[in-house]
């Protein structure tokens, strides 16, 4: 490190303005609106605690919250299993590795919203390659996003979602599989471990660092979920059935659809102290699987 | 299990891989074949794979009429100007924070792990109201301002590259008489060619990709980035044909980027856990 103090103020500046300019300032405003009535056009009223209270009072805000919680129960452990699974099959000897691991992670480049309005036409109830598929086997087509039941949706939805997700992921597991030491391995081999041993004795209390890495990630995207909503569903006005909303859904209508700043304050707070607790209790528990040596 | 795996195990392996990524890639060519298909195909039954006749009007109608060409322009205008944004202030940052020990940098560095946990939706409204004061909605300005200001992520990544080439660079371009900047702009910069490449795919694909950003600030249609063409095709309740044209456009590019520079993609991920 070097005597001239200075020029380190000067080429960090750039990060500075942008931290008091776009973090500090919206972030204490955010607070402040939370408590206030606000259009964007008027000056703020405050009205206390009415925002926090009127949002508790309504259904939609527990709809919300079972939904997100759903989605992220459905979506996390089922893209880990499966990134998990992938990344174990290919970091074995195989051919075509390569060729693999690229076609794993082309939905991760997609943009959400391409990927959406595709799987939204898969998922259609009466013309949907889906349905078709599954008529094949004499299964009757099955309402995906469109269900009666809320469940259903979420679940249909996490399934695009991992489509989305799983190759990021396995490309993270794999970086973790990758350094394993080959030593390890074949000490394991000539001690007789078979495959699944070696899989769950060796792998993967290895890479457990790289697997809580992966569920937090996953974890916090799934609660921020916003974009697939859009693709699926289109537009807010375009009709997301209330049963099937979302927090951040929630968030943006109130804001920029009905300009209620106030109020959509309040609900990305809730969601931020969500995802928070989330984390925290993840963290809570990652002493107990994670391995660090 | 390295080479010594038995052949029906390993055919397992291999199917299940096969069926995997055929799941994976499945969308992606019902994408393309919807998008060839007369309206009148669109809806048969059974499905057609392969679309008879192919039908390139879609994306004739999508591109002309529908101003997709325009909103391709848009894409590339906006990715471009925050590539160069990001590339420049986050290199600029993670030099100053690599080199130089002064007062305050300790918490620079907690800073940049609170931006990257609290999230958009919290700072997104006053975010609005600061562009709003400016008079710069419904222009490309908060696009692309931000990225000149040097986001967390691309500091971080840049941050660990810099920390790892040798200090003695440094000491010597001083005593050869060579100004801090200097030293920046014709050693350093030079030298971080693979992180710029990294970060450079990440800011492409992040601009690319967002759609939260162009929905909020953009409203004249001609201003619209791909995304938010989708999103309007959709809302139009447009024929699938024409839906999946678009969505073929918009998917396209990304993903041609990905084929060519698949490395600092995977490397990028694999060594920072995130995407940009």
């Amino acid at each position: 490190m070097r005597k001239q103090n200075y020029w380190g103020y000067i080429f960090t500046l750039p990060f500075v303005i942008n931290v008091v300019v776009f973090l500090i300032f919206p972030v204490v405003f955010s607070a402040y609106i939370s408590f206030t009535q606000y259009d964007l056009f008027n000056a703020p009223k405050w009205t206390g605690l009415t925002n926090w209270i009127n949002m508790f009072n309504k259904d939609e805000f527990w709809i919300s919250m079972r939904n997100v919680f759903a989605f992220a129960l459905i979506f996390v452990p089922l893209q880990t299993l499966f990134a998990f699974l992938i990344a174990f099959l290919l970091n074995q000897a195989l051919r075509a590795k390569s060729l693999f691991r690229l076609m794993y992670f082309m939905p991760v480049v997609t943009p959400w919203l391409a990927g959406g309005v595709v799987w939204a036409w898969m998922f259609n109830h009466q013309y949907g390659v889906i349905n078709w598929f599954l008529g094949l086997f004499n299964i009757d087509p099955v309402h995906w996003i469109d269900n009666k039941s809320w469940l259903v949706v979420m679940a249909s939805i996490a399934i695009v979602n991992v489509w989305k997700g799983v190759g990021q992921s396995m490309i993270i597991l794999l970086a973790g599989m990758q350094n394993v030491p080959k030593e390890v391995l074949e000490a394991g081999q000539i001690d007789g471990a078979s495959g699944w041993k070696q899989l769950t004795h060796i792998v993967f209390p290895i890479v457990t660092p790289m697997v809580y890495m992966v569920v937090i990630l996953s974890t916090i995207s799934a609660f921020q979920a916003f974009d697939i909503f859009l693709g699926l569903f289109g537009g807010i006005q375009a009709g997301i059935p209330q049963q099937s909303v979302v927090p951040n859904l929630v968030v943006y209508r109130d804001s920029f659809v009905l300009f209620k700043m106030g109020p959509a304050s309040a609900m990305a707070w809730i969601l931020f102290f969500v995802i928070l607790v989330v984390t925290l209790f993840q963290r809570y528990f990652e002493k107990r699987w994670v391995h660090y040596d | 299990m390295t080479k010594s795996t038995p052949l029906p195990i390993k055919m397992i392996i291999y199917m299940f891989l096969i069926v995997g990524a055929f799941v994976m890639f499945f969308p992606f060519i019902w994408m393309v074949s919807t998008s060839l298909k007369t309206s009148g195909a669109v809806a048969a039954m059974p499905p057609q794979l392969i679309p008879n006749p192919i039908d390139f009007g879609n994306f004739v109608e999508v591109w002309n009429k529908v101003n997709f060409a325009r909103y391709t322009f848009n894409s590339f205008l906006i990715v471009t100007l925050d590539m160069i944004g990001a590339l420049l202030s986050c290199s600029v940052v993670a030099f100053g924070l690599a080199m130089f020990e002064f007062k305050g940098r300790a918490t620079i560095f907690i800073i940049m792990l609170a931006t990257l946990m609290i999230p958009g939706q919290v700072t997104m409204i006053p975010t609005y109201f600061i562009w709003k004061q400016f008079g710069m909605l419904n222009t490309y300005s908060p696009l692309i301002i931000p990225s000149f200001l040097a986001g967390a992520f691309g500091i971080f990544l840049m941050h660990q590259y810099i920390k790892s080439l040798p200090k003695e660079l440094y000491e010597s371009a001083v005593i050869d008489g060579c100004s801090p900047p200097g030293i920046f702009a014709r050693i350093y910069l030079p030298l971080c060619k693979p992180a710029l490449a990294a970060l450079g795919v990440f800011t492409f694909m992040g601009a690319w990709n967002n759609t939260l950003g162009p929905l909020i600030y953009l409203q004249s249609k001609e201003l619209y980035t791909l995304p938010l063409g989708i999103l309007y095709l959709k809302s139009e309740n447009v024929n699938q044909a024409l839906l999946m044209a678009g969505a073929v456009i918009t998917t396209m590019p990304v993903v041609a980027v990905y084929l060519i520079a698949q490395k600092q993609f995977v490397q990028g991920i694999a060594s920072t856990g995130m995407k940009g």
